[in-house]
C-alpha cells in the first residue's frame, strides 16, 4: 500500500504486574483505515495491550505512538479524548439515559448542548435503533441494544481511532453476526483505524483486515486471513481449528486464486486440439479484441484443426468477481455442481478462472 | 385511652398550640442543622478514605466509636467546653451523623462497577469528572440510605437537646417527665414521631426514586 499512514504503533512493549510479564516485547504497526483484530486464549494479554494504547494502563518498557506521537507525551485525558473505546463489559452509566450515555464524551467536552441532541439523533440511527431509545436507561434495552449504544458512545466524539474490547461478547451468535455486519457496514463509511478484541476466530476473520495472535503476552504471528491460515506454528493451527477456516474463506479475494493461464484463443481464430499450449486442458475460452469473454469451447468438440463456430461456442454462466469471496466461489461451484468458475472483471474482461483445486492450493502455499 | 383523657390531652394541645409549634420549629432547625452540617463534613471524608483506605478505616472506626456513646453523655462532655444552649447539641447531632454517612459513602463508591469508571475514565475523563459524573451519582441511593437514618435518629436525639438548654420539643418532653404530666409529655413526644417518619418517607421516597432509574429495585 502507499501512502499508508500509521495509527498506532507499538515497539518492543512490555507490561510487568509484580513480576509476571502479561506483555512481552510486542510489536505492531496499525494502518490508518485497518481493522486490525488482536486475537488469543482467555488471559494471553489482549486487553492489557489494548488498555496501554490509551493509556488507562501504562506500560512498562518499550515505546507506544498514537498518530506518531509517543503517548507517555500526551497528557492522557487528551489523549483518551481523541480514541473511542468501548470496553469488556458494556460499562453504560446506569444512572444516565441512553442519550446522556452516548453524549457522555461530548459532555465531558463541554461540547453544546443543540450540538450534543443531534449528534445523538445521528449516533441512533447509525447503530439501526429508534428515537425513542434515547429515553430510555440502559437496563431497559437488551443486551445486544447495550453493546450497540456502546459503540455509539465511542464514536461520539468521531475520533480516528476506536479501540473496541470484545464489543459483541455478550449476545447470541445470530445477534453477534448481526452486530458484525453493521460494524462492516459502518466501517464503510466512517473508515476507522480500530483495534478489535475478540477471542472467536471467525469473528476475526470477518472483520479484520489483518490478525494478531497472542499467545502468553506474546504476538505470536500476525497477518491477513490468509496468512494466518498458512501459518505454520502449531498453536496458532490448533488455535484457529478447523471450523474457522471458512470463515477465514470469507475473507479472502478471489483473485487471490485464480488460474491466469488457462488456455485463451482469439475471436475468429481457428482451433487445433493438438496445440501444445492445451495439453491438459478440457476447454478453451474465447475472448474478442476488448477481451471481453464471449464463451468456452470444449477441446473434445474439435476433432481437428478447425474454426470456432457460434454452434460450438458454450455460455459461460455465473461468472464471479476478482473480488468476491472464496466462501461465494465455493458456494457457487457446490450449488451449481461445478469444478470451475469463470473469472470476470466488472468491465466485462475475462481474468481467468477459480477452481476448488486453486482454493485448496492457496491455503496450502507451503505444503 | 380512653376517651375522657383524649379529650382532655386534646384540649390541652389546643392551650398549647402555638409553643408546640414554636418549640417544633426549634426542634427542625437543629435537627436540619446537625444532619447538614453532619453531612457535609462526612461527605468529603468519606470520599477522601475511599481514595486513602488506610486513614479511611481509622476514621471510620473512630466516628464508629462515637457513634456508641450515649447522647447524654456527649452533651455532659460537651458541656464544659461549649457551654449551654444550642451549641453542644448541635455538634452533639454532628457526631452522631459522622458515622453512618462515612460508611455509607464509603460503601456507595466503592460498590460503583469498575467497569463503569472504566468506561467513563477510557473516554477521557478527569478524576473529578469521574467522582462527580460516576461515582457520587452512582453511590448517590446508598448515600442517601445514611442521611436517612441519621435523620430519623437526629430528630429523636434532638429531643435531648432542652436538657442543654437549646430548646426544642425535648422541653415539653421533660418538663412533663418531672411534673409527671403526661399530656405534657405526650404533646412533645409525638410531634418527634411524626417528625421522624415524615423524614423517613420523604427521604426513602428521593432514595428509590434514584434507585428505580439505574434499574435496582427499590
Ligand atoms: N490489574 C492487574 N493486576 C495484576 N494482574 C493483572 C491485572 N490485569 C490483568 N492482569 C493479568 O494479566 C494477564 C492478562 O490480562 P488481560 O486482561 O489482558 O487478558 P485478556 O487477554 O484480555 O483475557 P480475556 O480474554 O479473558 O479478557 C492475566 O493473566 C491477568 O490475570
Ligand atoms: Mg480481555
Amino acid at each position: 500500500m502507499e501512502n499508508t499512514v500509521i495509527d498506532v504503533e507499538f515497539q518492543n512493549v512490555s507490561k510487568y504486574y509484580g513480576k509476571e510479564k502479561v506483555v512481552d516485547e510486542v510489536n505492531f504497526r496499525i494502518n490508518r483505515g485497518e481493522i486490525f483484530v488482536l486475537i488469543g486464549p482467555s488471559g494471553c494479554g489482549k486487553t492489557t495491550t489494548l488498555k496501554m494504547i490509551n493509556q488507562l494502563v501504562p506500560h512498562s518498557s518499550g515505546q507506544i505512538f498514537v498518530r506518531g506521537k509517543n503517548v507517555t507525551e500526551l497528557d492522557p485525558v487528551e489523549l483518551r479524548r481523541s480514541i473511542g473505546y468501548v470496553i469488556q463489559h458494556i460499562g453504560l452509566l446506569p444512572h444516565l439515559t441512553i442519550r446522556d450515555n452516548v453524549n457522555f464524551v461530548l459532555q465531558l467536552q463541554r461540547v453544546p448542548q443543540k450540538k450534543q441532541r443531534e449528534r445523538a439523533n445521528e449516533l441512533i440511527k447509525m447503530i439501526g435503533l429508534p428515537d425513542s431509545y434515547l429515553d430510555r436507561y440502559p437496563h431497559e434495552i437488551s443486551g445486544g441494544e447495550q453493546q450497540r449504544v456502546g459503540v455509539a458512545r465511542a464514536l461520539a466524539a468521531d475520533p480516528e481511532i476506536l479501540l473496541m474490547d470484545e464489543p459483541f461478547g455478550a449476545v447470541d451468535p445470530l445477534t453477534r453476526e448481526q452486530l458484525q455486519n453493521e460494524l462492516l457496514r459502518l466501517q464503510k463509511t466512517i473508515k476507522k483505524t480500530m483495534v478489535f478484541v475478540t477471542h472467536d476466530m471467525q469473528e476475526a476473520f470477518k472483520v479484520g483486515n489483518r490478525i494478531g495472535i497472542m499467545r502468553r503476552g506474546q504476538l505470536v504471528t500476525m497477518g491477513t486471513a490468509m496468512d494466518i491460515v498458512n501459518a505454520k506454528d502449531d498453536f496458532v493451527r490448533a488455535f484457529i481449528g478447523r471450523e474457522a477456516v471458512f470463515s477465514a474463506l470469507d475473507t479472502i479475494p478471489v483473485f487471490q486464486a485464480i488460474i491466469r493461464d488457462c488456455p485463451v484463443i482469439h475471436e475468429g481464430d481457428a482451433i487445433d486440439p493438438a496445440d501444445p499450449r492445451f495439453k491438459d486442458w478440457e476447454n478453451v475460452f474465447v475472448i474478442n479484441q476488448n477481451g471481453h469473454c464471449l464463451g468456452y469451447v470444449s477441446l473434445t468438440d474439435f476433432k481437428a484443426h478447425e474454426k470456432v463456430t457460434t454452434e460450438k461456442l458454450r455460455e459461460i454462466t455465473s461468472p464471479c468477481l476478482p473480488s468476491d469471496s472464496l466462501k461465494k466461489a465455493i458456494g457457487e461451484m457446490l450449488w451449481g455442481k461445478r469444478a470451475w468458475l469463470p473469472v470476470v472483471t466488472k468491465e466485462g474482461n475475462f481474468e481467468g478462472i477459480v477452481s476448488f483445486q486453486s482454493c485448496v492450493s492457496i491455503l496450502a502455499l507451503d505444503d | 385511652m380512653s376517651l375522657e383523657s383524649l379529650s382532655s390531652f386534646l384540649s390541652y394541645f389546643w392551650e398549647v398550640r402555638f409553643h408546640v409549634a414554636e418549640l417544633a420549629v426549634q426542634h427542625v432547625l437543629l435537627s436540619l442543622m446537625g444532619v447538614i452540617v453532619g453531612t457535609i463534613t462526612a461527605l468529603p471524608l468519606g470520599i477522601f478514605a475511599t481514595r486513602y483506605p488506610k486513614i479511611g478505616n481509622y476514621a471510620v472506626d473512630i466516628t464508629g466509636m462515637l457513634y456508641t456513646v450515649p447522647s447524654l453523655a456527649i452533651l455532659g462532655f460537651m458541656l464544659p467546653f461549649l457551654g449551654l444552649g444550642w451549641l453542644p447539641t448541635i455538634m452533639a447531632l454532628i457526631i452522631y451523623s459522622w458515622m453512618p454517612v462515612l460508611r455509607n459513602t464509603c460503601a456507595g463508591i466503592l460498590s460503583v462497577d469498575s467497569a463503569v469508571k472504566e468506561a467513563a475514565m477510557g473516554m477521557g475523563a478527569t478524576p473529578a469528572q469521574v467522582l462527580f459524573r460516576v461515582e457520587l451519582p452512582l453511590a448517590f441511593p446508598v448515600i442517601m440510605a445514611g442521611v436517612r437514618t441519621v435523620a430519623v435518629l437526629t430528630i429523636g436525639v434532638a429531643t435531648m437537646g432542652a436538657l442543654a438548654g437549646a430548646g426544642g420539643l425535648g422541653e415539653l418532653v421533660f418538663t412533663g417527665i418531672s411534673m409527671m404530666d403526661t399530656n405534657r409529655t405526650l404533646v412533645g413526644a409525638i410531634p418527634v414521631t411524626i417528625m421522624a417518619l415524615l423524614a423517613d418517607q420523604l427521604m426513602g421516597l428521593i432514595e428509590n426514586r434514584a434507585k428505580s432509574r439505574m434499574g435496582i429495585r427499590g
